[in-house]
């Protein structure tokens, strides 16, 4: 996940766990919007996210509204990518983000504790 | 393409109306009808009986059936197409392995290219309010492997590209795995990549959103698709 290794540049420290949980405020900028925007395009929830885009289009901007949907999409696209091709982490990602994979609960999508999950009857 | 839009970057129209058409060209496994043919099933997965209840069940092998869908590809590549568009978070290796007993990994690397290029597309439309565009005419030809022999097992289901493993000031290799990931086939790597690349970059992002803000969607979309890399 880039947003710790972002904050590190940019001197500040944002709270990985935002990702996977709601409740917790990123600390990036208007980062409730940006994630009720990323929420409904990639649930494909097109009326609300018509709402939302209004609404961000007064708080965000106009420009930083679609960016924010231009980003959302590419990665809707390459997610599936790398779950498509079981790619594994990279090896100083593998080794340098043990904690945070644990922390987020991201590590419930290793590709192996999926497969337990999800095999059976195959 | 996105004619009523003019907040996209020019980069980003192009890439997608040379995707379009590059998807419309015949690949190196499948006709240019096959391959539009893809993104038709990619969308019909949206409406699959079987894809909506495979994706409330606890397992999507739990449930048994037929796709719903209008075309005339194989049922494997129907599946490949419908389960990595409507629940791709529960892709497994066991999966995958079922699916090259019945289509090479070469072909699946195809179809993941074109599928997900169309994904990035589809996706921005519908998000920026426009609907999906019409699916691009398909060209005539057959289709011509030209497969990469500079691949090698570097863990992942399928080969992948050999590249040095040198590291990047970002904290990743400079060629990182998701950019190696479909290197068997050249053709379906850059078809990706020039889709996927006016959208994002790892260090002086063309966007007027920040870097973090860019890392945190990212991230969330990689949460809600339950993708581990």
């Amino acid at each position: 996940m880039l947003l710790r290794a972002s904050g590190e540049r940019e001197g500040r420290d944002y709270d990985e766990r935002s990702v996977t949980d709601p409740t917790i405020d990123p600390g990036v900028a208007d980062g409730a919007g940006l994630r009720a925007l990323t929420d409904a395009a990639i649930r494909g929830e097109w009326l609300e996210l018509a709402d939302l885009r209004s609404r961000s289009a007064r708080t965000l901007g106009a420009q930083q509204t679609v960016d924010a949907l231009v980003v959302a999409s590419a990665f809707n696209g390459i997610t599936r990518v790398a779950d498509a091709t079981g790619i594994p982490l990279d090896e100083n990602t593998l080794t340098t983000t043990t904690a945070m994979r644990e922390r987020t609960g991201i590590q419930r999508f290793d590709y192996l504790e999926k497969s337990a999950r999800y095999d059976s009857g195959i | 393409m996105y004619s009523d839009q003019p907040l996209l970057p020019d980069a980003l129209k192009q890439a997608h109306a040379a995707a379009w058409q590059t998807i419309a060209r015949p690949g190196d496994h499948f006709t240019g009808a096959e391959r539009v043919a893809f993104l038709q099933a990619a969308r019909d997965s949206m409406d699959c009986d079987l894809c909506l209840e495979r994706k409330t069940s606890l397992s999507p092998t739990a449930v048994a059936g037929e796709h719903t869908h209008d075309t005339a590809l194989s049922s494997t590549v129907v599946d490949v197409i419908h389960r990595l568009r409507s629940d791709p978070g529960r892709l497994t290796r066991r999966w995958f392995d079922s699916v090259i007993r019945h289509i090479s990994p070469a072909a699946y690397v195809e179809i993941v290219s074109v599928v997900c290029s169309g994904v990035i597309i589809d996706t921005l439309h519908n998000a920026l309010g426009n609907g999906i565009p019409a699916l691009p005419p398909s060209q005539s030809g057959t289709p011509s492997p030209r497969p990469n022999p500079n691949t090698v097992d570097g863990g992942a289901w399928v080969p992948m590209l050999a590249a040095e493993r040198d590291m990047a000031d970002t904290g990743l290799p400079r060629v990182p795995n998701i950019a190696r990931s479909l290197g068997l086939v050249p053709a379906a790597l850059d078809l990706f990549f020039a889709t996927f690349r006016p959208h994002y970059a790892l260090r002086d992002l063309p966007l007027s959103i920040t870097q973090s803000q860019a890392e945190f969607v990212a991230a969330r979309v990689s949460a809600l698709n339950e993708c581990f890399y």
